[in-house]
C-alpha cells in the first residue's frame, strides 16, 4: 500500500506542468466522479480520470465488438478526430493477436504500445500510447490514453482509473442499452445456443426445452441471420467470443 | 488454517506442501491478509464461478479463504444466502457489494463512495463484509470478499483493494493454466481446422485452402473433438475458443 501510494503521488508530480492534473487526490477524485456520475455525463469523469493519472486524452471503446464496420465500437473520446479516424487499424492488431484465455490474463493490467509511424499525434504527446481493458459485466472495454512524451504513468495509477472507469461505465445505462440492442438475440434463441456449446443435437435440445425440433432449427437459423454467420460452427464461435455462453 | 479445496496441498499449520501451487497460494494469502488488515477486516474469501462454462450449472465455490474451522459453514452460508445476487451481480456491474451483519455493530459502510457500491439487503450472515466483484472474461470470474464485524472503507480503500483482488484472481486463473493437461495437446493442423472452422469455413473449403483432401480435414477435427473431450465438432470449437487454442 505504501509503494503504490508512493507511486501515485509520484507520477502526479511528474503531471505536475499539465494544468488539469495538479494537485488532485483520490478523494477529491472520487468526490468528481460521483459529481459527474449523478449528471450522467461520462465524459466528464473519463476526463477527471484522466487528468487524475497525468495523461493528456481518453479514448473508450467496446473491445468485444468486430471493429470491421465504421466506429461505432468507440463510445467516448476526446481523442482528435484524425486519430480516432485512423483508429480501427490502431487497435485492430490489439484485438487478433491475443486469444480468449490471454484477454482474460490482461484485464486491468495496462500496457504501452507504438502508435503508428503515420498517425499525426497532437504536439507534446508520446509516440506510445496506454491501453488497459476492463470488463462491466460480459462486455468488455477498452480504454486509451495519450500522455505528454515528459511523463510516466504509474501503473498502480492506471489500474486504479481502470476500476472507476469500469465502475463509470456500470452505471450509465444508455450504453448497457446499446449493449441490448447490438446482440438482438431472443431469450430462446440464446438458450438453443447454450446447449449447442455443449454439444448437445437439434433432436437432444428439442426433448430438453420440450418443443420441436424443427422449431430448434429455426432458432437456429435466426441466429445465423442476425450474427450474419454461415455455419452453425461460425455461430457459436461467435457466441462463445461475445460471450453470449 | 488456511483451507484450499482446490487441492489442499496445505498441512494443518496453513503451510504449503509440495509444489509451485501451493506456493503460489501461500504467497496469494500473504497478499489478501495484507489487503484484509487494511480495511479491519477478520477474514478473506476468494469465490469462483464454476460450472465450466455451462452458464445453467454456474454457481460459486470457495477457492480460498482464512475463515479456518468454519469455512465450510461461513461459505455454506454466504453462498446459498447471497450467491444467487452476487452472481446476478457479477454479469451486470463491476460494483464492489456491501452488507450488514445479524450482530448489532455488524455493518459494512462505504461513507463517501456509497453511489459507486452495491448492497446486498437484509442482515442474514453472522458477519458483514464487502465484496468485489471480478470479471476477467469467458473464465477466471468470482469474488474477492472481506469480512468482519464493523467494516468502514473510503472510496480510495475500495479501489486499490479492487484492482489487488483482480490480480489475485488473474494469478489464479494463470496457475490453472499451468496445470498439465491431460489430454494431450493440439497439433498445429488440428487448430488451423479448427479455427478455420469457427471461422465459418466448412470441410471442402478448408481441405481447399490447406491442400489436403475433405476425410484428411474431418480426420483433423475429429481428432482435436475426442482431444477436447467434446462430443461434436461444434463443442470442440466452442472449449477450443475458451481455452484459448483458437481466436
Amino acid at each position: 500500500m505504501e509503494t503504490s501510494q508512493a507511486n501515485a503521488a509520484w507520477s502526479f508530480e511528474a503531471a505536475a506542468p499539465r494544468a488539469c492534473g495538479s494537485g488532485v487526490s483520490r478523494e477529491q477524485l472520487t468526490a468528481r466522479l460521483g459529481e459527474s456520475a449523478a449528471r450522467a455525463s461520462l465524459g466528464s469523469g473519463l476526463a477527471a480520470l484522466t487528468g487524475y493519472v497525468g495523461a493528456s486524452h481518453y479514448l473508450l471503446a467496446r473491445h468485444d465488438l468486430s471493429q470491421d464496420s465504421g466506429l461505432d465500437f468507440v463510445i467516448c473520446s476526446d481523442w482528435p478526430f484524425d486519430v480516432v479516424r485512423r483508429l480501427s487499424g490502431i487497435v485492430a492488431g490489439l484485438n487478433t493477436k491475443s486469444s480468449e484465455l490471454e484477454k482474460c490474463l490482461a484485464t486491468l493490467q495496462p500496457c504501452f504500445l507504438p502508435m503508428p509511424h503515420d498517425v499525426d499525434l497532437p504536439r507534446g504527446a508520446s509516440r506510445s500510447y496506454c491501453a488497459v481493458t476492463f470488463n462491466v459485466g460480459r462486455r468488455r472495454f477498452l480504454l486509451m490514453l495519450l500522455f505528454p512524451e515528459d511523463v510516466i504513468l504509474s501503473r498502480e495509477g492506471l489500474r486504479d482509473i481502470a476500476v472507476l472507469a469500469g465502475y463509470l461505465v456500470s452505471l450509465k445505462a444508455e450504453i448497457a442499452g446499446r449493449q441490448e440492442r447490438e446482440c438482438d438475440l431472443t431469450e430462446r434463441e440464446l438458450e438453443c445456443l447454450l446447449w449447442i456449446a455443449e454439444g448437445k443435437t437439434s433432436e437432444e435440445i428439442a426433448v430438453i426445452l420440450g418443443i420441436s425440433r424443427n422449431t430448434i432449427n429455426n432458432y437456429i437459423t435466426s441466429v445465423m441471420r442476425k450474427t450474419g454467420t454461415r455455419t452453425r460452427s461460425e455461430a457459436i464461435a461467435h457466441a462463445v467470443r461475445h460471450n453470449l455462453v | 488454517m488456511v483451507r484450499i479445496p482446490i487441492d489442499g496441498r496445505f498441512d494443518d499449520n496453513g503451510r504449503a506442501v509440495g509444489n509451485g501451487r501451493g506456493a503460489l497460494a501461500a504467497t496469494l494469502v500473504t497478499r489478501l491478509q495484507a489487503m484484509q488488515r487494511q480495511i479491519n477486516a477478520k477474514s478473506f474469501a476468494v469465490l469462483r464461478v464454476s460450472g465450466g462454462g455451462v452458464v445453467l450449472a454456474r454457481k460459486l465455490t470457495c477457492a480460498l479463504s482464512n475463515w479456518g474451522a468454519s469455512s465450510e459453514v461461513n461459505a455454506h452460508e454466504l453462498i446459498s444466502v447471497y450467491g444467487e445476487e452476487l452472481l446476478q451481480h457479477l454479469d451486470r456491474a463491476p460494483l464492489p457489494v456491501l452488507w450488514d451483519g445479524q450482530g448489532e455493530h455488524q455493518a459494512a459502510d462505504a461513507s463517501d463512495f456509497a453511489p459507486f457500491t452495491h448492497r446486498l439487503k437484509g442482515r442474514k450472515l453472522s458477519y458483514s463484509g464487502i465484496g468485489f466483484p471480478i470479471r476477467l472474461g469467458a473464465r477466471g470470474n468470482g469474488y474477492v470478499v472481506f469480512t468482519g464485524s464493523y467494516i468502514d472503507v473510503s472510496g480510495e480503500q475500495i479501489v486499490d483493494l479492487h484492482g489487488r483482488s483482480a490480480h489475485v484472481m488473474t494469478d489464479m486463473l494463470a496457475a490453472d493454466e499451468k496445470q498439465p493437461v491431460k489430454a494431450e495437446a493440439l497439433t498445429d493442423r488440428e487448430i488451423a481446422c479448427l479455427q478455420m472452422a469457427s471461422d465459418g469455413h466448412i470441410s471442402e473449403e478448408i481441405a481447399e485452402k490447406m491442400g489436403l483432401s475433405v476425410h484428411t480435414v474431418n480426420a483433423y477435427l475429429g481428432a482435436a473433438t475426442t482431444k477436447l473431450d467434446s462430443v461434436n465438432r461444434i463443442q470442440a470449437i466452442a472449449k477450443a475458443i475458451r481455452l484459448g487454442y483458437i481466436n
